[in-house]
């Protein structure tokens, strides 16, 4: 049986041409090698090269933030997020930037956080706990925060995170090198990558996706989403954008709100945070669902706008848009479309079809991780431990990760079920729901 | 029926004698001797003026005499007196002078009491006050010292009998007194109430303010929290207010505030300091002192219990064979010599004098605030004081004098073969070295001395001198 397949298929090699390899793998060729592999390494090496062309204007950056030496308030909103908060705050008593103010929002715990937040405050290890009794929702608790901060610099973080010693001061020193940023994201990795396969995977999407892609989109001016585990923005700023909007989605949302008012948004791979990914392929799913269905919220439904050829429009904000459907969602049919196009065209060759994208991605996937390496600042896990692991990320990528962004989409698209989500109080959903927020 | 009418002879305008008795009355301040309290069997106080009445019931309560501190008080015309610390001190009330014969049981009786108690005259100013509580109330039949919440004490709880010896800034040291007497097995103790004191003064005058958490200040403005629910809005309510009317408006999405619950809430509150700007939700309770003006977190206040004693069968015991702490008297002070022993001394000087022509002179010197120095040094210091205060005297006087303590506020002295008016002359100087040694030692109180130098006189024994001496100097 094996040999026999084996046999097919190396039958099936020797008459592939290379018309006949571009028509049978178009979708990995334009889309995945192309985009993803060819410009993403190009742009890396072009980023790479400017970081060693501007390193003394980075130091001076850094003296004048130093010198300087600005009040930086840290929020953390949550819920029932007592029994992370001390692990949190010991990594932030250990930054290497000290004159910030720490203020913990408790969004209507109904566990013992608010001890805990109390006895931290009186101890002197945060500066404030403040405590809505009622919960209103993630977005309304960063924004309670606002209301308590004095810093210059806002920045936001989850509680079940915890900080590089010097994290805070590197998200705080693109702020200095132009003075047009508004907002700055930080790198978060994954902690708990040895707890299960699912945090494994999670972890190299981490590594070579998400932190590697965000590099990418920063250098070419269309970063998208501030992560809300780690994220840094200018006080003056968040006051124009008047705060968070309701969520899910509420990251991508306020750098949408701050492009939209002439500012720009960075990435920087250097301020490292930890945090914990979910343990389990089923919360995984749950939480990419959510992620995923607020791209179709946010983008298309509520900041469509920045399509429009309008006084607010920017190029590169358009280009950030197209990127992010195009990544997204146009990929997301395309691959359908080129599912479908196999199968009724080439469905005898179905499985050499499926048997060579595997072996395309797996070793696309094994350079890239070997590749990017170098451009990947430090990591908290040793590289070699991954390496085993780099063909799960076909199915990783290539099916679980899409089957659960088609099903996201199909239920944001036809149902708006995010209005749903009981991430947020029932009250608020509403209002957002009838506003087409 | 007539002559079987109890007699009540008018000495005086002062004395009255009935049954036997002779009491002193007192009705104005003019004129007014405590220590003739002594020569006399009871005091009536006349009770039209309440703070009157306080005022003496605190003057023979606080003497160091027991037969002075120990004699009965009553109050005439007394009804209208409410205040519990005079209650607590006096032994009865009577309408007018006629009724005098009533108290003839209650003054018989504490005379007994008194007559059977032993008193040691310990120099340790703990033990003398705790010899003075349970003598006291041996002779009042009372077994239990309770605190009565009082507004005149420091410490808003007022141990009658105690207090009376302390200004109202010492009285904290009270409550170290009853625990001293507690482990000694005096008393037995109950739990009564709690109180708070300054950190700094003990005083607890506390004025309890919402403070900010920053800088203290109590200056600070509250306002309400909106959360807005459409776009998620939270700002204080002046955010929302408009010049116009009186609707509130969202300052983000620009709609109108409805309806609370359904699109906005307002979820806490937000004080904002006047002072140093500072937002917060928590306040800080801080308690400033009325007596020192210290300003401090409820937390570092000085928390004290308040406790009922109950007097032990060995504190009774030790009321009637006189009071010696096992632990807290101050042992012979080098350089001095033993009261008992120096009384003796006295009398061979006396017989010796009654021989030879001369001139020699007993003195005292007085120490005129011991409670304050007490309640601010502390036993240790204060015996370490008292070490120093001898030294001087030692040496500054020849070696055959000798030096005595009668109390531990109270320091008798022989000066013999000398005139008195060099004797008088030494001592003032002696009193000059100590106030230096003062200064430079408690920088941040005053002790205050009083001295007294009498010649001996063969024809007077030696407990008319010591009474003569101690006299001058109340
Ligand atoms: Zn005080
Ligand atoms: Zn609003
Ligand atoms: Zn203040």
């Amino acid at each position: 049986m094996i040999e026999e397949i084996l046999d097919n298929y190396l039958r099936f090699l020797q008459s592939l041409n290379v018309g006949h390899f571009v028509r049978l793998f178009w979708f990995y060729i334009f889309f995945e090698f192309i985009r993803y592999f060819v410009i993403e390494w190009i742009v890396l090496n072009i980023w790479r090269l400017s970081k060693y062309l501007n390193r003394d204007k980075y130091e001076k950056a850094r003296q004048e933030f130093l010198f300087e030496n600005p009040l930086v308030s840290i929020i953390i909103p949550g819920k029932n997020e007592g029994k992370h908060i001390y692990k949190l705050i010991r990594s932030l008593k250990e930054q290497t930037y000290q004159n910030i103010e720490v203020i913990v929002i408790d969004d209507g715990s109904d566990d013992d956080t608010p001890t805990i937040g109390r006895d931290l405050e009186k101890a002197g290890w945060i500066d404030q706990f403040v405590r809505n009794e009622i919960r209103g929702g993630k977005a309304s608790a960063a924004n309670t925060g606002l209301r308590f901060c004095k810093g210059k610099f806002i920045v936001h973080l989850d509680a079940d995170c915890s900080y590089d010693r010097d994290a805070i001061e590197k998200i705080i020193i693109p702020f200095y090198l132009d003075k047009q940023v508004g907002g700055v994201g930080g790198n978060v990795m994954v902690r708990n990558y040895k707890q299960s396969l699912a945090t494994t995977l999670q972890a190299i999407e981490y590594f070579d996706t998400i932190s590697i892609g965000r590099v990418v989109t920063s250098k070419l001016g269309v970063y998208r989403i501030i992560s809300g585990a780690f994220g840094a923005f200018r006080a003056d700023v968040l006051e124009k954008v008047k705060g968070w909007d309701i969520g899910p989605g509420l990251d991508g949302d306020i750098t949408v709100k701050i492009r939209k008012i002439g500012y720009k948004i960075k990435f920087e791979q250097d301020a490292i945070c930890l945090t914990n990914a979910p343990g389990t392929f089923k919360k995984l799913a749950k939480q990419r669902l959510r992620w995923d269905k607020s791209l179709i919220r946010f983008r298309i439904r509520k900041h469509h706008d920045v399509l429009l050829p309008n006084q607010s429009f920017k190029f590169s904000n358009f280009i950030s848009f197209v990127e992010n459907i195009t990544y997204n969602l146009v990929l997301n049919v395309k691959w359908y479309v080129y599912l479908s196009d196999m199968i009724i065209n080439y469905r005898s060759l179905i499985l050499n079809i499926l048997i060579t994208n595997f072996l395309l991605y797996t070793i696309t996937n094994f350079v890239k991780f070997v590749l990017y390496s170098v451009y990947r600042k430090r990591s908290h896990a040793p590289m070699s431990y991954f390496l085993i692991y780099i063909p799960c990320m076909v199915i990783y990528f290539g099916y679980y990760l899409r089957i659960v962004r088609s099903v996201a989409y199909v239920q944001e698209l036809f149902f708006k079920l995010s209005y749903n989500d009981p991430w947020n109080p029932k009250k608020t959903s509403q209002h957002a729901k009838r506003m087409g927020l | 029926m007539e002559e079987k009418k109890p007699e009540i002879e008018q000495i005086s305008d002062s004395v009255v004698k009935s049954d036997g008795f002779s009491y002193l009355i007192i009705d104005r301040f003019d004129g007014l001797v405590v220590e003739d309290v002594e020569f006399h069997d009871a005091v009536i106080i006349d009770g039209r003026d309440e703070a009157f009445v306080r005022q003496i019931v605190r003057r023979i309560r606080a003497h160091k005499k027991h037969d002075i501190y120990l004699k009965p008080v009553y109050i005439l015309r007394g009804a209208t007196i409410t205040d519990p610390f005079i209650q607590k001190l006096t032994d009865g009330t009577l309408y007018s002078l006629d009724q005098l014969p009533f108290l003839k049981d209650e003054t018989e009786r504490i005379r007994t009491r008194s007559s059977e108690l032993k008193f040691t005259e310990s120099i340790s100013f703990e033990a003398q006050m705790i010899e003075k509580v349970i003598c006291f109330m041996y002779t009042s039949e009372d077994r239990v010292l309770e605190p009565i919440p009082y507004v005149y004490a420091d410490i808003n709880y007022s141990y009658p009998i105690l207090s009376v010896n302390f200004s109202r800034h010492d009285e904290h040291s009270i409550l170290d007194i009853l625990e001293i007497a507690e482990k000694e097995g005096i008393f037995e103790s109950e739990f009564h109430d709690k109180v708070y004191l300054c950190g700094n003064c003990n005083s607890g005058r506390l004025s309890y303010r919402e403070v900010c958490p920053k800088c203290s200040s109590s200056n600070s403005k509250t306002q309400d929290i909106i959360h807005h629910f459409p776009c998620g809005y939270v700002g204080p309510i002046d955010d929302f207010t408009n010049e116009i009317d009186d609707e509130l408006d969202c300052p983000k999405c620009n709609k109108r505030l409805r309806h609370i619950g359904v699109d906005y809430d307002k979820p806490s509150v937000l004080h904002t300091c006047n002072n140093c700007g500072h937002k917060f939700q928590d306040y800080n309770v801080n308690a400033k002192c009325m007596s020192c003006g210290q300003d401090q977190r409820a937390e570092q206040l000085a928390e004290r219990t308040i406790k009922k004693y109950t007097l032990t069968k060995k504190g009774e015991m030790a009321a009637i064979n006189g009071f010696v702490t096992t632990a807290k008297d101050i042992e012979e002070i080098i350089g001095s010599v033993k009261y008992e022993t120096f009384k003796t001394m006295l009398k061979y000087e006396i017989e010796r004098l009654r021989q030879t022509e001369g001139s020699s002179n007993v003195c005292a010197i007085k120490i005129d605030n011991p409670s304050q120095v007490y309640s601010q040094l502390g036993s240790d210091v204060q015996k370490d004081l008292l070490i120093e205060i001898v030294k001087v005297i030692r040496s500054n006087i020849r070696s055959s004098d000798i030096i005595s303590f009668q109390n531990s506020s109270t320091i008798v002295l022989s000066m013999n073969e000398i005139p008195t008016r060099i004797a008088k002359k030494i001592l003032s100087e002696i009193i000059d070295i100590l106030k230096r040694l003062m200064e430079t030692t408690l920088k941040s109180m005053e002790v205050q001395f009083h001295t007294h130098v009498i010649p001996l006189d063969y024809g007077m024994s030696p407990e008319m001198h010591i009474h003569q001496l101690t006299k001058e100097l109340e």
